[in-house]
């Protein structure tokens, strides 16, 4: 009786398994796994023993396909259907409720909805997007979690045949004051997790020379037992060297490129398809992988060398799953199956087990298609630029996948069956914002600058420069518009940065994050409308129209109606907004399971925002520029003040959380961009948290200018919703006077309010006759520039 | 001679990675550039239409970037590698006065091959200096102002005026550059004496200032420097990357013209280059 190494790290309860192992006669340890023996109990706990978290259904799925074959599962044709049938790999709880909402919002202009989505940007050129989560490896290792999310990100976009021009990443961790015993058992402290992630990233990216455009870093109570790590990618390609992730036709040679394959990242996907436990730390820490950044930059420039000279017929990158997800799906995805030699693949030790070769998701490999005709000039560009590239499989006609080692055959399966995973329908609870939150408003401030100060302060609100300065945010040269926008050595947050991607034209990608949890976590399906409000405000506050977006779904457990019922309301909400302003959403990735023991994050969905920029030499950002300018209000504000940052920092509640008028979103849009466009707009920035006062007072510091507002004209709002409220839809404008009356003459049916004008170096904020804020731009510049130095450490 | 007559080499192996714009900064003034990997110089692993001979270009750049992953001291291990195979044809390119620019990792590499400071000679057979870990122990990305320094000794500088100041960016981990602290005093006097020094970090006023102006803590504010006869120059900051105005970060408060900081040192080669064939 022999069960492999690593295989039986799991033993659950005392049952006896070893019956059901039997070796095969191979010169290699082989067990054929005896299913049709087992019996409800011992399928549980196979699907333990192996790692594949497969359910007792699914694995009675396999049971009957083998019945039908007349025979037993080998054990990598076991570890095959864990993979293929994860919920990360198959999306079996969402499938349908993403089909209901995005699935369908469709636009002439997406070109692909491969491994990463494809845009058109112009007549000649595509540019492509993704954003996905590395959660889970992060909890648990954070700076080689963030540093291997940077490096699948990147090749989702490479392996359309884009060079990558932009990373983006947002980041969610537990308070950073979190005292020590308050830290659930097993996991890291938050300022650890924070300091090891933004490591990985900045060593990863920096080395790969992608420019870190976008991004954010949130904290809050409910991320302490399970950080959250989004990396996004947006790259560039001249249409004529795109390439879809499957093969050209049969004959083709599978020639496997890059990293070597090793026992990291063994069962990567069915960790993330599991709720964190206190001992993932010692269990899952081999389902990390190890990033090589040096192996990956040769591999960029090779992989986009052999596209531009257009010998290849398709690609792939190996992510979850590793091998044995990739080579079936290149191939089926054409209607075709295919053959692999697994022994003919590289590894980084000896001894690696044939299904531990087929499940690794080891970093930096991508698996190309190419034609005997065209493998000599592939494999010289490899080895030009020091890049292992070993044919390892063939494309052949039936729609099946064989795999052998050392001759013996080990696998052999239909790619129907293996790549169908299941879907499922779950029970989902759908609960009222009031049924979660009561309506506790705190008494209004005697005073409003404390408050606005102690905003600025907050770990929310505060400076990223901390973050933004250890990114290399320019390398590639062409980032037009930076995450810090203003006066040298005070600028302060934009909404979005814009590239200028292609050599001979003007024309910009512009490119933002945009979440809001607290919102969401009170009202997912406002929430949803919400984040697509925020993407859109951003994108235009510097002066581009929205043009498709990448979603990240971060959730708890969907085996919880709760949980899915947040999902499903959310969905509901962001699909109806990005299908009325008629946005695509052509690549997406979800995440559940984002629960420890202890918490479940709150619902999560974050959204890299591309939009196009007519000419980059009109971006707009979000620094006052002149005194005597006028200062304009774009948009409703209501007493909507559930989820505000105002609220959480004095301790109110409300189930009243900022709505959408989409209809009015998309006038808006609409005037705006106009006036830009006419070049009325000398900054611009979007209001979101903290409200009216954080917005002000960033312009105010990012430009090293006073301004004196008088918010009476807005109505008889009370002050902290004046100055603090969340709501959506909404700008603040500088025009010049002159400018001002055909200004206001392009926003009909929309309200616009003159608030005061740019003026000294105080802010000085009143509504009627009440004084509000009354202080200097240095002292809202100190408040908001130290917070997290002070947390992080480092000198300034 | 024309701007095309003029062949560059922008230089570079595996972790190189300012090499698209460093490219296209030339070929916007009309040069005759094109990237080579390191191999394509020694011949390894490239078939005949790939191989390539150094003496054939007028100007050499070495890009910034993570040559090889800088796991060790920056610059070293491309240093090395270039050192081995490629010494004598490349001391033999700046004997003969041919123009060669270092930046960022780049000038890190020109150090540790002992290219610069160069005081005694082309190339000393040990660094003679080292850009070491920045102050802060961290990467900073952050605009930097450079004051121009130079008497005219360098040929990557001479369109500049006296005391002008650029706007050029900086990207790095080890920028702070140092030397063996008992010949310090003496090799400061060698710079000042031999026309060495180019670019000094400076704030918004034109001072010299700490930091952030002056990101890595380099003493006497250093930014970039020359070899005495001027025709190897290394700099930390970017000017790639403000070839246009429209990549300064911030331009958007106003600018009289369209052109870049960075622009005018690729124009002062390229025509010292012109002038001398």
């Amino acid at each position: 009786m022999n069960i492999p190494t690593n295989f039986a790290l799991k033993r659950g309860p005392e049952l006896a398994l070893e019956g059901l192992y039997r070796k095969l006669d191979a010169p290699f340890p082989f067990n054929e796994i005896l299913l049709s023996e087992a019996n409800d109990e011992q399928l549980k706990a196979l699907a333990i023993e192996s790692g594949t978290g497969l359910s007792l259904d699914e694995m009675k799925a396999l049971v009957d396909y083998f019945a039908l074959q007349g025979r037993n599962p080998t054990e990598v044709e076991l570890q095959s259907i864990g993979q293929a049938w994860s919920e990360h790999c198959c999306y079996k709880s969402s499938k349908q409720i993403l089909k209901e909402f995005v699935f369908g919002i469709d636009n002439p202009q997406v070109i692909d909805r491969g491994d990463a989505g494809v845009m058109e940007f112009d007549e000649n050129n595509a540019y492509s997007l993704r954003i996905e989560s590395h959660n889970h490896p992060s909890a648990v290792e954070p700076y080689g979690g963030a540093a291997t999310g940077i490096g699948g990100i990147v090749r989702d976009v490479l392996c359309m045949g884009c060079q990558p021009i932009a990373l983006i990443d947002p980041l969610f961790f537990g308070n950073l004051d979190t005292p020590m015993d308050k830290l659930p058992k097993g996991t890291k402290h938050p300022r650890y997790l924070f300091s090891g992630v933004v490591s990985g990233i900045r060593d990863y990216g920096n080395r790969i020379g992608v420019p870190t455009l976008s991004g954010g870093v949130f904290f809050d109570e409910s991320y302490t037992g399970n950080c959250l790590v989004n990396v996004g990618c947006v790259g560039i390609a001249s249409k004529s060297h795109l390439y879809k992730n499957r093969v050209g036709g049969v004959g083709d040679n599978l020639v496997l490129v890059g990293g070597r394959t090793g026992r990291d990242g063994i069962h990567g996907v069915t960790f993330a398809s599991a709720v964190l436990t206190k001992k993932s730390e010692t269990e899952s820490r081999g389902a990390v992988q190890l990033g090589d950044p040096i192996t990956k930059e040769p591999v960029i420039h090779a992989v986009l060398e052999v596209a531009r000279r257009g010998i290849i017929s398709g690609m792939k990158d190996l992510g979850g799953g590793g091998l044995s997800c990739v080579c079936g799906e290149l191939a089926y995805a054409a209607g075709f199956g295919v053959e692999v030699q697994l022994d003919k693949v590289p590894t980084k030790e000896d001894g690696l087990l044939p299904w531990e070769i087929w499940v690794s998701e080891s970093q930096e490999r991508m698996m190309l298609a190419v034609t005997d005709e065209n493998l000599e000039e592939v494999l010289h560009v490899f080895k030009f630029n020091d890049v292992e590239a070993t044919v390892v499989g063939r494309v052949i006609p039936e729609q099946v996948a064989r795999v052998f080692f050392n001759g013996v055959k080990i696998l052999d399966m239909e790619l129907k069956f293996l790549t169908g995973g299941p879907e499922y329908c779950r029970p989902r609870e759908i609960r009222k914002p009031e049924q979660k939150v009561g309506e506790n408003p705190p008494k209004e401030p005697a005073d409003y600058t404390k408050p606005l100060l102690e905003l600025l302060a907050s770990q929310n609100i505060c400076s990223r420069d901390w973050v933004i300065r250890q990114y290399d945010h320019e390398v590639r040269g062409n980032t037009v518009l930076k995450p810090l926008q203003g006066v040298l050595g005070h600028a302060c947050h934009g909404d979005a940065s814009v590239l200028k991607p292609v050599e001979d034209s003007w024309k910009g990608l512009a490119i933002t994050t945009a979440v809001n949890p607290w919102v969401m976590a009170i009202d997912p399906y406002r929430g949803g409308k919400g984040v697509i409000d925020e993407m859109c405000r951003n994108l235009v506050a510097v002066g581009s129209r929205p043009h498709s977006f990448s979603n990240c779904l971060n959730f708890g457990n969907p085996e919880k109606p709760e949980r899915l019922g947040e999902f499903y309301e959310a969905l509901k909400g962001l699909g109806e907004a990005a299908a009325r302003l008629n946005i695509p959403t052509p690549s997406g990735n979800v995440s559940f399971y984002n629960e420890s023991e202890s918490t479940s994050v709150m619902p999560t969905a974050v959204l890299l925002g591309v939009g196009i920029h007519p000419d980059v030499r009109k971006s707009i950002t979000s620094d006052l520029k002149a005194q005597g300018n006028l200062i304009y209000l774009v948009g409703k504000t209501g007493a909507e003040m559930g989820g505000s940052a105002f609220y959480r920092l004095a301790g109110g509640t409300s189930s009243q959380v900022p709505d959408t008028d989409i209809p009015m979103l998309a006038k808006s849009m609409d005037a705006m961009l106009q006036a830009m466009g006419k070049g009325f707009v000398h900054s611009c920035h979007d209001i979101s948290d903290g409200g009216l006062g954080v917005a002000i007072s960033e312009m105010c510091i990012g430009g090293q200018l006073g301004a004196e507002l008088d918010l009476g004209a807005m109505g008889s709002l009370p002050s902290t919703s004046k100055l603090f409220a969340e709501s959506n839809t909404r700008w603040l404008g500088e025009v010049q006077p002159k400018d001002a009356s055909e200004f206001e003459s392009l926003f009909k049916e929309i309200t616009i309010t003159k608030l005061g004008e740019v003026s000294g170096s105080d802010l000085v904020i009143c509504s009627g006759e009440e004084l509000l804020v009354d202080t200097r731009i240095s002292d809202l510049e100190n408040a908001w520039r130290h917070t997290l130095w002070k947390q992080m450490g480092g000198s300034e | 001679m024309r701007p095309e007559d003029v062949k560059i080499c922008i230089l570079r192996i595996e972790g190189t990675n300012c090499e698209d714009e460093s490219l296209l900064a030339f070929k916007r003034l009309g040069a005759n550039v094109e990237l080579v990997h390191l191999k394509q110089l020694t011949g390894q692993d490239v078939w005949d239409s790939e191989k390539r001979d150094l003496m054939d270009y007028h100007i050499l750049m070495i890009p910034g970037g993570f040559s090889s992953g800088d796991y060790v001291r920056a610059g070293a291990i491309w240093a090395a590698r270039i050192k081995s195979k490629l010494s004598s044809p490349l001391t033999e390119f700046i004997k003969e006065g041919r123009a060669v620019l270092g930046v960022c990792n780049g000038f890190q590499v020109l150090v540790e091959m002992g290219f610069l400071p160069g005081i005694d000679g082309v190339m000393s057979q040990v660094p003679q200096a080292v850009l070491t870990t920045n102050d802060s122990s961290r990467f900073e990305c952050r605009p930097t102002l450079l004051k121009y320094v130079n008497n005219f000794n360098c040929i990557f500088t001479h369109k500049l005026n006296q005391g002008q100041v650029l706007l050029v960016p900086s990207a790095h981990a080890e920028g702070k550059l140092l030397f063996p602290t008992e010949k310090a005093e003496k090799i400061y006097k060698d710079l000042e004496e031999n026309d060495q020094i180019v670019f000094k970090y400076v704030d918004q006023n034109g001072e010299y200032a700490g930091y952030p102006w002056n990101p890595n803590g380099s003493p006497r504010n250093i930014a970039g420097i020359c070899n005495p006869s001027g025709n190897v120059m290394g700099m930390m900051p970017h000017p790639e990357r403000v070839f246009h105005r429209f990549t300064h970060p911030d331009w958007t408060r106003g600018f009289s013209s369209p052109v870049g900081d960075g622009r005018i040192i690729f124009e002062s080669v390229l025509e010292s280059v012109m002038k001398k064939l």
